[in-house]
């Protein structure tokens, strides 16, 4: 569904050509074997945890998301009319695998699940959320984590 | 998202990206990205199937393991089972006078079937616990209310003080669709999305009202309303 050629010509152009940004690296990151490794999930699905403040247009900034969140708890408030949301209303894993990875971590596959996870509003211009992101690896990094697993919808 | 992890990975945090769209995946190069052909919204495939969301996981996790990037873009090999419609799904209801009349009438008609909907949506959601309805602050039937007013030309105040008017219209719209697919999927069968939204758009007073909504206000000289009319209301392939 998601292939471009599967969607409206307008709506695949506007994405074949979205401009993207281009770094001078490309960094490369190794860890311990998986079974050793603590994951975190970070979203850009513009996930909130209810009574906080929903995402409005493009903000910039994250909101955290601790493990023992609830389903019930969390809120979706991406900004794009062009996505489904009813695969998460039936089931948060599908954009925000958390119960997978605690099935993971207890099957032994992955080490852990890290305490806090994040989400962003992934139509924002990824130049204004790079201070906050470095904020985020700060925090992912007091928390042990060693393996983020990046979530867009 | 591929720009967040190329932040995250020169931080020393190793990262691996759903990628949704392959195209822009290609573009922003980042370490390691499992390209999936699922739709958007849906980064780990069908809801409600635990055994296929966790293959998607585990194969995305495996490309940590690898030695041989970057760049790791893999292809996952299998489709959502869920894109496909369910024959045993029924649509809850359909609005026959919804297209009858001036904006006025579907601003009363819409009134009335929110209001219908917020009996079922709210035992639904007691049943069930959980419901993503709630950016707005207000229920079903008062959005359907708020909807309404702005069908009928009034400029309605922001019921909350802390979203503008047009901000506080989005966020309406987005809890009423939320409140109606939630009534759709609590029937029998596993609907694709297609399916939720062909009923949602063509059969309810709901998706009639927004597209006024929409045609209403994409003139408007509030640059805020204008874009909010544009842009989030109706998804841009049922204007195309």
């Amino acid at each position: 569904m998601a292939r471009l050629t599967d969607l409206p010509p307008a709506q695949a152009k506007r994405y074949a050509e979205l401009e993207c940004p281009s770094f001078a690296t490309t960094p490369w990151v190794e860890g311990p074997p998986l079974a050793e490794r603590r994951v975190a999930i970070v979203s850009s699905a513009g996930l909130v945890v209810r009574g906080e403040k929903p995402f409005r247009g493009r903000d910039a900034d994250y909101r955290v998301i601790p493990s023992e969140t609830r389903p019930e708890q969390l809120m979706f408030s991406h900004i794009s009319i062009n996505l489904d949301r009813s695969g998460f209303q039936e089931d948060w894993n599908v954009v925000f695998p958390l119960d997978r990875l605690r099935e993971l971590a207890a099957d032994g596959v992955i080490g852990s699940v890290a305490a806090t996870h994040y989400s962003f509003m992934g139509a924002t211009d990824p130049v204004q959320m790079e201070g906050y992101a470095r904020e985020v690896a700060a925090r992912l990094k007091s928390d042990a984590v060693d393996a983020v697993l990046l979530s867009p919808v | 998202m591929s720009a967040l992890g190329h932040y995250l990975e020169e931080e020393g945090i190793p990262t691996v990206a759903m990628s949704l769209i392959r195209a822009q995946t290609e573009n922003t190069k980042p370490p390691r990205a499992p390209w999936v052909p699922f739709e958007l919204g849906r980064p780990f495939g069908p809801p409600s199937d635990p055994a296929f969301q966790k293959r998607v996981v585990v194969a995305a996790l495996n490309l940590l393991e690898r030695g041989d990037g970057p760049v790791l873009i893999e292809d996952f090999p299998k489709d959502d089972p869920r894109a496909r419609p369910d024959a045993q799904w029924r649509a809850p209801f359909a609005t026959s006078d919804r297209d009858a009349g001036s904006t006025a009438r579907l601003a009363a008609t819409l009134e009335e079937e929110s209001a219908r909907v917020d009996a079922d949506y709210g035992r639904i959601a007691k049943d069930r616990g959980r419901t993503i309805v709630g950016l707005s602050g207000l229920s079903v039937t008062e959005a359907g209310r708020y909807m309404a007013a702005w069908l009928r030309g009034q400029i309605p105040d922001s019921p909350n003080p802390e979203l503008s008017a047009p901000l506080a219209l989005r966020f309406a719209v987005d809890d009423l669709k939320a409140a109606y697919m939630e009534v759709a999927l609590a029937g029998p069968g596993k609907p694709s999305s297609n399916q939720l939204d062909d009923w949602l758009w063509n059969a309810t007073a709901a998706g009639a009202a927004i597209f006024a909504l929409r045609r209403m206000y994409l003139t408007s000289e509030d640059d805020r309303l204008k874009a909010i009319a544009g842009l989030f209301l109706v998804p841009g392939v049922r204007v195309q």
